[in-house]
């Protein structure tokens, strides 16, 4: 078997004919928590995405693979097979579908027949009650009306349950409350320390450092206009977090 | 039409305890001279419904439906001929009051020729709670079904119409509802009939002083479906409402009027229609809400969502508002569109595949009128026989 991890190299995508990632190179190891900082607009979002094959999204070149598997080769839902997970930045609503018979679908899809109805049941509120979900919250529609908070925890709910092996969590901090940014955090740190989580793999894309207060990186790359330009430890982020990206940039501008 | 009337008279075995023979033939003949009222422009519906050849259609003759219904104390739940022969006077009251007055062309030609029925009467304060469900089977010929419903002040009862076919014989009927002060009545409809059919209902329903009617409309089977649903509010307090779906696939065409006609103020109606269209099935929906001009007080809302699930699929879906009065509550909103992709992508982001999202979202998409329907049985079946739909 060939090296585990979520490895991305020389990574080109482009959008609309315009071209925004410019060749990333990132790995993200098992077992650890990688957070990929960098300011709006500078290509994020299409990173997660061209990683989960999203069909807006153009892979030009490069290569992705999970623990040795050519990712770009296979359709988003084999990806998520092979043990993927995105929390959207912007999670989509599926009226008239029930978070409970999504999730109990989602997790027959990627874990066939593991969890009989009742036991699926019971994890399911073990796992709700950990991110202060009420159990109402099993009959609504999925993100239908949800408010923003709700549909992250929703994600959060979501990654707990389909244990993948790597999980990309696209600002899953944004616009959160300071209790539901705890409650989100507690859970990623609950996953870690789990049988089922400590293996995973965790990407989390933020251009805010508050999440990294409840979640510690031990590695902190900093994209900046469709490029890692930076990779650092937990520090990096406090750095970025008292002196904003600029510094950064002039450093960037001085060597280039 | 001269021919077509000439070949198509009243059957000699027509029932004449329900309606003399002169009183068929008369509404037959004015039948044929009407127009069936549904001209519309449609950019894609091909079907001429005014030039449908019924010159050829052999009536089957009498027969009883099966009836399903609690025992209760004066509840009658029996075939239209034994009613009209046992129960003249409360036959009377309600045969035609409602339906009588539309002098519309499906519905006099169901009348006309009739040879089918339920009579429903709940009287004064009772209620029943379990469904009275109605089969009407088609096997030898076209079927003429009329439905009756009378409720007395205060009665309650939810009734479930189950329409099914061995042949693919034409099906023309009416379901008429005539509510009494404070009564509160659920007729839901499941027309599950052959795919080679041609089916033409109305529905009327006359809701009396603070009564409520709930009419639940599911179109599944049939070639061609053409359903009028009718409320007429002439009492104030009045609760009406209207949901309803279909999904034509292959080439199965639906066409749906609903008319919630605020003849009186103070009252209040909900519309909800969900409809789908796959292959090359083609639907029309002609929703209209009229609040006469003294009906102060109304709240009326109607909301129509359509979903194209193939290129070749089509839904013309119109709601129309005429408001005659200025103190009232009146919404309407309507979408059509395919399936979003970026729900399919992210379900597929979870594992679940293309296929198996474009059917959970197909099927989330009906949901919320299917939650409306009476029973869970009754859920169940529509559930399945959309699901059995999209694959
Ligand atoms: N579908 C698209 N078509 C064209 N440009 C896009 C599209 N999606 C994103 N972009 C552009 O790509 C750049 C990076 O966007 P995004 O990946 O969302 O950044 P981030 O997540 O870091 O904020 C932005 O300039 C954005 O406008
Ligand atoms: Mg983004």
């Amino acid at each position: 078997m060939s090296e585990r991890g979520l490895r991305v190299q020389e990574l080109r995508a482009s959008a609309g004919g315009t071209s925004i990632l410019k060749g990333i190179n990132l790995a993200v190891e098992p077992g650890r928590v990688h957070a990929l900082m960098g300011p709006n607009g500078s290509g994020k979002s299409t990173l997660a995405f061209s990683l989960t094959g999203h069909p807006g999204f153009k892979v030009e070149s490069g290569t992705v693979t999970l623990d040795g598997l050519d990712l770009l080769a296979i359709s988003p839902d084999k990806r998520a097979k092979a043990g993927l997970f995105l929390s959207f930045q912007y999670p989509a609503a599926i009226p008239g579908v029930k978070v409970a018979n999504f999730l109990f679908a989602a997790r027959q899809a990627l874990h066939p027949g593991d969890l009989p109805p009742a036991k699926f049941r019971a994890l399911l509120l073990e796992k709700m009650d950990l991110l202060d979900m009420d159990p109402s919250f099993m009959g609504r529609y999925l993100n239908d009306g949800f408010s923003g908070g709700e549909k992250k925890r929703l994600e959060m709910l979501q990654l707990a349950m389909l244990s993948p092996k790597y999980a990309v969590l696209d600002e899953t901090d944004s616009g959160l409350d300071v209790d539901a940014l705890r409650a989100v955090g507690e859970s990623v740190n609950a996953m870690r320390a789990s049988e089922a989580g400590k293996e995973t793999g965790f990407l989390i894309i933020t251009h805010y450092p508050r999440i990294l207060q409840y979640v510690k990186p031990d590695v902190v790359h900093v994209m900046i206009d469709g490029r890692i330009v930076k990779e650092g430890d937990a520090e990096l982020a406090q750095r970025i977090e008292r002196e904003g990206y600029d510094t950064i940039r002039e450093e960037i501008a001085q060597i280039a | 039409m001269p021919s077509t009337l000439e070949r198509l008279a009243v059957p000699q075995h027509a029932d004449e305890s329900i309606m003399s023979r002169g009183r068929r033939q008369e509404l037959l003949t004015k039948a044929f001279d009407s127009r069936s009222g549904r001209e519309r422009p449609g950019q894609f519906w091909k079907i001429d419904l005014d030039g449908l050849d019924f010159s050829a259609l052999n009536v089957a003759p009498p027969s009883a439906p099966r009836i399903k219904a609690p025992d209760k104390p004066g509840v009658i739940a029996c075939d239209l001929t034994t009613a009209a022969r046992k129960h003249p006077q409360l036959f009377a009251r309600a045969f035609g009051s409602a339906a009588g007055a539309l002098n519309s062309k499906f519905a006099m030609l169901a009348t006309a020729l009739c040879n089918t029925g339920t009579f429903i009467y709940v009287p004064a304060d009772q209620a029943v709670d379990d469904p009275i469900e109605i089969t009407y089977t088609v096997e030898n010929g076209a079927l003429f079904p009329y439905t009756l419903v009378l409720l007395d002040r205060g009665a309650h009862c939810t009734i479930i119409e189950r329409l099914e076919g061995r042949t693919g014989d034409t099906v023309c009927g009416i379901a008429e509802i005539a509510g009494g002060e404070n009564s509160s009545v659920t007729y839901a409809s499941e027309q599950s009939l052959p795919a080679e059919t041609q089916a033409f209902f109305t529905r009327v329903a006359a809701p009396g002083k603070d009564s409520s009617v709930t009419w639940c409309v599911a179109e599944l089977g049939a070639a061609l479906a053409v359903t009028s649903v009718d409320v007429a509010i002439d009492n104030p307090g009045v609760q009406a409402q209207l949901n309803g779906f279909f999904f034509p696939r292959d080439n199965q065409h639906v066409d749906l009027i609903s008319t919630i006609r605020h003849n009186v103020g103070e009252s209040q109606s909900q519309t909800l229609i969900k409809s789908a269209a796959t292959g090359h099935g083609q639907a029309r929906y002609l929703g209209n809400i009229r609040i006469a001009p003294h009906a102060q007080g109304t709240q009326a809302s109607l909301r129509d969502d359509a979903l194209l699930l193939s290129p070749h699929a089509h839904i013309d879906s119109v709601p129309a508002l005429e408001i005659g009065a200025n103190d009232v509550k009146a919404f309407h909103g309507a979408t059509i569109g395919a399936l979003d992709e970026d729900v399919i992508f992210y379900m597929e982001s979870r594992g679940i595949t293309r296929a198996a999202a474009e059917k959970m979202i197909a099927l989330g998409f009906f949901e919320p009128v299917i939650e409306r329907f009476p029973t869970e049985a009754l859920r169940g079946r529509l559930r399945s026989a959309l699901e059995a739909k999209i694959a």
